[in-house]
Parts: C-alpha cells; sequence; structure tokens
C-alpha cells in the first residue's frame, strides 16, 4: 500500500527567495498529520504544491501514488484544500455557495443535494445559510470553507491554519468538526498549523518544519520523549537549537 | 458542459450582484441617460417657449416715408416695444429697462438710401443680463426677420428694374445666378443624394455599431478584470483552482459569464441612449428618408452577420486581454488601472476613423493603426456595410489571429502558478528602473 503522501527532497524558489530546501517526509492513508513551524518556515509552500496550485522546482510529491506536477487533474478529484486566508463568494448566501462547490464533485457516486446536505450538517450555520456570505462573521465563514472541504468527502483533506484568527469558540467548534469528521469518515487529513496546542490534540503525526528544511517527524508523545519536552513547542525550541 | 454551466452562473450571480456593477453598468445607463434626455427636453422646450415670447424693441430715428412700411413688417405678429428716446444713449437705457432682450436702431437716413438704391443700415443691440441662450440666440430671430423683408425688398427692386429695361430675366436668377446642386457616387451607383446625407446614414449605422461594439468592450473589459480581481481580493482563486475542473473551463466560465454581463451592459446602455436621443431631441424634426433608386445602402443580411461575428470576436479578444492584465493585480481597483491601458487601442482607432479614411491618412499612421486589432473591428463593420466583404474577412482575419494568440497566452497564465504568483506593483517597476 502507497502512503497517502510522499513528499521527496522538495525544493522551491521565488525569484532568489528558497522557500523550501528539500522537505521530505510522508503521510500514512487514514491519519491526521500535522505540519508544525513558525511563519514562513515553508509550510503553506509545502501545501501549495500538494494541492497542484504551485510546481517544485526541484523534487516529487505524490498524493496516494499519483505525482502533483504529472497527473495535476487527477489529483484534484481526490484532494480539497483550504486555504489559510480563504473568502467564499460575498455575493453568494451560504447555500448557494455550498451547492456551486458540491456540483463539482458530483460523479454518480455522491449526487450534489447529498454533500449539501452533509455541508450544511458540518458548518452546522442552520439558518444562516440562507445569507449572503458578505454578512458572515469571520468564524461563520471559517466554518462554511470548513464545511465545503470536508462535504465530499474527500481522499485527502488539506488545511491550512484551520483555526488561525478565529476566537475560542469557533476555533474549538472547527478543531471539534475536524476530528470528529475525520475520525467517523476515514479522511486522511495534513493540517499546517503554528498551533502547537491545536496540533497535539488534533494529529496522530507531526513533522516540524524550519526554513524549509524538516527537522523531526514523529507522534506528539514520541517527539515530547525524544526533546524531553513537556509539550511541542518546546519540542520545537529544542529541535530547532539541535538544528 | 455542467461545470462550465456552473462556473458561468456563479460569475453572473457575483457580478451582477455586486452594488457597484449591477449600479455603474446596467441601472446607470437606464436613469442617467433617460434623466440626462429629459433635462435636455425640458430645457430645451423651456428654451424654445422663451424664444418664441421673446420681445424686442425699436428704435426709430428715419422719419422717411419707407420705414413705415419696415415697422408695419416688424410689429406684425411680434411684441415689439417702442422706444421713445431723444438719443441713441438715452434709446439704451430705456431698452434695459424693458423685459425685451433685442434693441433694433434704425438710424436717421434709411429711407433716403433705400429709395435710392445704397445699402441702408441696421443695428442690433443684445441685451446679456444672464448670458442665457435665449439671450444669445435673440438678435438672430430678428436678423431673421430683417433677412426676409431685405430679400423680398431686393426682389422687388429687381423686379422694377426688369420692367423698366424692358427685359424678361427672373429676379431671383439676378439676385443669386448660380446655384449648385450635389449627387454622390457610389461604388459606381450614381445617388442624387448629397455627400453629406450620405454620411449621417454612415454615422448612423457603421459608426454607431463600432461606437456601441466600443462601449461592449469597455464594459466588458471592466467585468473581466473585476471578476479575476474579486477572485484575488477575496482570496477564492485558490479554491477555485484546486476544484476538479480544467483551467480552460474556468477560463472559459470567466469569458462567458464576463460577455452576458457586459451584454446586459451594452443592452441597457443602448436602451437608456436611445430614451435619451428620443427626449433630448425630441424638438427636431424627422430627418428625411433618402431615395436611393432600387440601390440599397446598408447591411444586407450577410454584411449583418460579419458586423456580428466581428463584434463576438473582438469582444473575446478584449476580454481575454483584460484576464491576461488583471492578473498582475491583488485588487479590483488595481486591475481596473491596469485594463485601462488597453481603452488607449481601443478608443484612439475609433475617434480617428470616425471622422477620416485610413487611406486618407499618413503612411506611417496607417500602418501603426493597421498593426492595432481594434483598428480592424471598425474596419470590418465599415467594409461590410459598404458591401466590400473580402475587406472584411481580411479585418476578422486579423482579429482572430490576434484572440487566438491572447487566448493562448490567457491559457497559459491560467494553466501555471503565474496566475496566483504574478504581482505589477508600483514598487516591482521602481525596482525595474532601479536596476537598470
Amino acid at each position: 500500500m502507497d502512503n497517502a503522501i510522499e513528499v521527496e527532497a522538495l525544493v522551491k524558489h521565488f525569484g532568489s527567495v528558497e522557500a523550501l530546501r528539500g522537505t521530505t517526509f510522508s503521510v500514512n492513508d487514514r491519519e491526521i498529520f500535522g505540519l508544525i513551524g513558525p511563519n514562513g518556515a515553508g509550510k503553506t509552500t509545502t501545501l501549495r504544491i500538494l494541492s497542484t496550485l504551485i510546481s517544485p522546482t526541484v523534487g516529487y510529491a505524490k498524493v496516494f501514488g499519483v505525482d502533483v506536477v504529472k497527473e495535476p487533474v487527477k489529483i484534484r478529484e481526490m484532494i480539497s484544500y483550504l486555504p489559510e486566508e480563504a473568502g467564499a463568494y460575498q455575493n453568494l448566501s451560504g447555500h448557494e455557495y455550498l451547492e456551486f462547490m458540491a456540483e463539482f464533485y458530483d460523479n454518480g457516486e455522491r449526487s450534489t443535494a447529498d454533500m449539501l446536505e452533509e455541508g450544511k450538517y458540518i458548518s452546522g450555520l442552520e439558518e444562516r445559510l440562507n445569507d449572503r456570505v458578505k454578512d458572515y462573521s469571520k468564524g461563520m465563514k471559517r466554518r462554511l470553507l470548513l464545511a465545503r472541504a470536508l462535504m465530499m468527502k474527500p481522499r485527502l483533506a488539506i488545511l491550512d491554519e484551520p483555526t488561525s484568527g478565529l476566537d475560542v469558540v469557533h476555533a474549538v467548534h472547527v478543531r471539534q468538526t475536524i476530528r470528529d469528521y475525520v475520525d467517523k469518515q476515514g479522511v486522511t487529513t495534513l493540517i499546517s498549523s503554528h498551533n502547537m496546542l491545536e496540533v497535539e490534540y488534533l494529529c496522530n503525526r507531526v513533522a516540524l518544519i524550519d526554513e524549509g528544511v524538516i527537522i523531526a517527524v514523529g507522534t506528539p508523545s514520541e517527539l515530547m520523549d525524544r526533546f524531553s519536552a513537556e509539550n511541542l513547542e518546546e519540542v520545537f525550541m529544542e529541535a530547532t537549537k539541535l538544528g | 458542459m455542467g461545470n462550465l454551466r456552473s462556473l458561468v452562473v456563479k460569475e453572473i450571480k457575483e457580478l451582477i450582484r455586486d452594488p457597484k456593477i449591477l449600479l455603474g453598468v446596467v441601472l446607470m445607463p437606464l436613469i442617467m441617460y433617460p434623466l440626462m434626455g429629459s433635462a435636455m427636453n425640458i430645457s430645451q422646450q423651456s428654451m424654445m417657449r422663451a424664444m418664441a415670447s421673446a420681445s424686442f424693441a425699436v428704435y426709430n430715428e428715419d422719419e422717411g416715408a419707407v420705414v413705415d412700411s419696415f415697422l408695419e413688417y416688424i410689429y406684425a405678429n411680434n411684441t415689439v416695444h417702442t422706444i421713445e428716446a431723444g438719443s441713441l444713449e438715452d434709446a439704451i437705457m430705456a431698452f434695459q429697462d424693458t423685459n425685451a432682450s433685442t434693441l433694433l436702431y434704425v438710424r436717421e437716413g434709411y429711407s433716403d438710401n433705400v429709395t435710392q438704391g445704397f445699402k441702408a443700415y441696421l443695428k442690433l443691440y443684445a441685451n446679456l443680463k444672464s448670458l442665457s441662450i435665449v439671450e444669445t440666440e435673440s438678435p438672430n430671430a430678428v436678423s431673421g426677420l430683417i433677412n426676409l423683408y431685405s430679400y423680398y425688398l431686393s426682389i422687388n427692386k429687381i423686379e422694377g428694374y426688369i420692367t423698366e429695361s424692358g427685359g424678361a430675366a427672373e429676379p431671383d436668377a439676378i439676385r443669386n445666378p448660380i446655384r449648385t446642386t450635389s449627387a454622390s457616387i457610389i461604388k459606381g451607383n450614381v445617388l442624387e443624394v448629397a455627400p453629406s446625407a450620405i454620411f449621417s446614414i454612415v454615422m448612423n449605422q457603421s459608426i454607431t455599431l463600432p461606437m456601441m461594439t466600443m462601449l461592449t468592450l469597455v464594459f466588458a473589459i471592466q467585468m473581466a478584470a473585476t471578476s479575476i480581481a474579486l477572485e484575488k481580493e477575496e482570496k477564492t482563486l485558490e479554491t477555485l483552482m484546486t476544484l476538479p475542473v480544467s483551467r480552460m473551463t474556468i477560463l472559459s466560465g470567466k469569458l462567458a459569464g464576463s460577455i452576458v454581463v457586459s451584454i446586459f451592459g451594452a443592452i441597457a446602455s443602448m436602451v437608456g441612449f436611445g430614451y435619451y436621443m428620443n427626449s433630448a431631441f425630441a424638438f427636431a424634426p424627422e430627418m428625411t428618408s433618402m431615395a436611393t433608386d432600387g440601390f440599397s445602402l446598408g447591411l444586407k443580411p450577410f454584411g449583418l452577420a460579419l458586423v456580428g461575428i466581428n463584434i463576438f470576436i473582438t469582444l473575446i479578444s478584449a476580454l481575454a486581454l483584460a484576464i491576461c492584465l488583471s492578473v498582475f493585480s491583488d485588487s479590483v481597483r488595481g486591475a481596473q488601472s491596469l485594463t485601462g491601458i488597453l481603452f488607449i487601442p481601443i478608443f484612439i482607432p475609433a475617434m480617428i476613423l470616425m471622422f477620416s479614411d485610413i487611406k486618407m491618412l499618413p503612411t506611417t499612421m496607417q500602418w501603426i493603426l493597421l498593426a492595432i486589432p481594434y483598428t480592424h473591428s471598425i474596419l470590418a463593420s465599415k467594409a461590410a456595410f459598404l458591401g466590400d466583404y473580402s475587406a472584411a474577412i481580411g479585418s476578422i482575419a486579423y482579429i482572430t489571429a490576434f484572440t487566438v494568440v491572447v487566448l493562448y497566452i490567457a491559457a497559459r497564465i491560467f494553466s501555471t502558478e503565474r496566475i496566483l504568483t504574478s504581482r505589477f506593483t508600483l514598487d516591482r517597476i521602481r525596482n525595474l528602473f532601479r536596476r537598470r
């Protein structure tokens, strides 16, 4: 059985900036994998490569054995990507937005109506789904976007900073939804975050990334043992000292 | 097809529901043009009423017999104030106290000059209290009356001289010995119509059509630029690009959505503009129809089809070009500024070719204009109108080739990461110059 994700020696240049410098890691099927690191470490660049938005300068990445550069359309059928600063169409209602997105995944196995029902349930926005997105709070928008990302039951969900900028109430709702839904549906999930507590709560395994290089991989408890730390924040500080 | 339909419906909903677009592109032309037309109509009608009721004053210094028949003519059917004064200065002072806008001053010696066959001099003073059109036009109304009187006076005198000399000439032929009439030759057919009348019809059908095309293009460019920039500004582009649909379908959805909304805008403009023309110029007499003796001047079905194809391809190329440019901006405002550059190659050929033929221009200018694809949009319409189908097809072929190139570039941009990573900011331009 192939890994769900296989990333090998990824290098990415943006002009003179080297965002990734040989990133390597793999993710098992049906696990929640966390990519953690500070701002500018290369988390989003890695996720964008896996989502077929950008291509690596050197190296390769595969999702369920499919190369992201060679067969991007096939990859897009298997994944759903939630960017960190994603927005929704302001002049559509939440319902219209979910319906618009669901139509692209209506392939006979699951109907638009089924996905829409799932989306409504995941978002928990109920009657507010009939309102235009422009009238939503930041937290409501994020719940809608998370519902969009999960409702079609992708084989791989790629979530970039899913709770970034949210208040405690919405952040807890989003984390709870990810955990419940992913457990129930068995969706492989790759999450990036700089919130170490969130990652510890959600992820089976974690990779620490710094300056475009993976510096440690393991379960949260393994990493805490290895670096004699009490939490992932301390792990990260120790790991970067060694690096 | 299902995916394309979803994308087009989403595009239309997003654009139409945007209050700025709905107001600016669809509602404003429907409201503004009729309002402007009504305003012009109201002001024209009030001006005409004021003109009709305009009164004038007469100060007469002549005491001869001939002046009486002239004054009788002036007084008939007009409101005339008679100024009684000892001098012209006093008469002018008295005139300013009346509500008359023009003073007709008849000098002493008028009767003698007319009787003895010399020129008689009259003078008009306009009292410009508010500098309105009515005040400035008022002397012209009086001049018109005087010219008519002058014409019949001269005809009467000529008749007298002819009778005295025992000749048999026409008085009007002596007064205006030469008369010119005009005809036009189009494609070997002689039309007994002045070229100016032909021009007005060409203006109506051949120029108005490209002008409306230009208007549609402007709307379409704004739509396309807004559509891409909104995706970037609202951070929806990344999600859109990860959907299981080809980039060409996304591009086609954007083009189709923009075309549909811009056609709404163009129709709204045409309806609004039509209402404006009807109401603003309701006072003007109907243009007389032109007898063309079986020779039809205008668009035949094939020509009309060519014009339609021409407009459609031009629209696609402008949209694709707008999309290519708007990719380099992160905001709607930035995208609209960038795509504003496109208005130059669209409007300059339109303005030049509206008033002159391309062959009349200097050779260099001709080549520059011919290199601009949007020149061919106008040339194709003109050629189709004149029945020169090979020239129309040639121009359409040029625009098509250009459109294919632009679409290819747009598709390339959409299929690579440039759509997400390209930026064109002022800082980049500054850096470019610093490096050099």
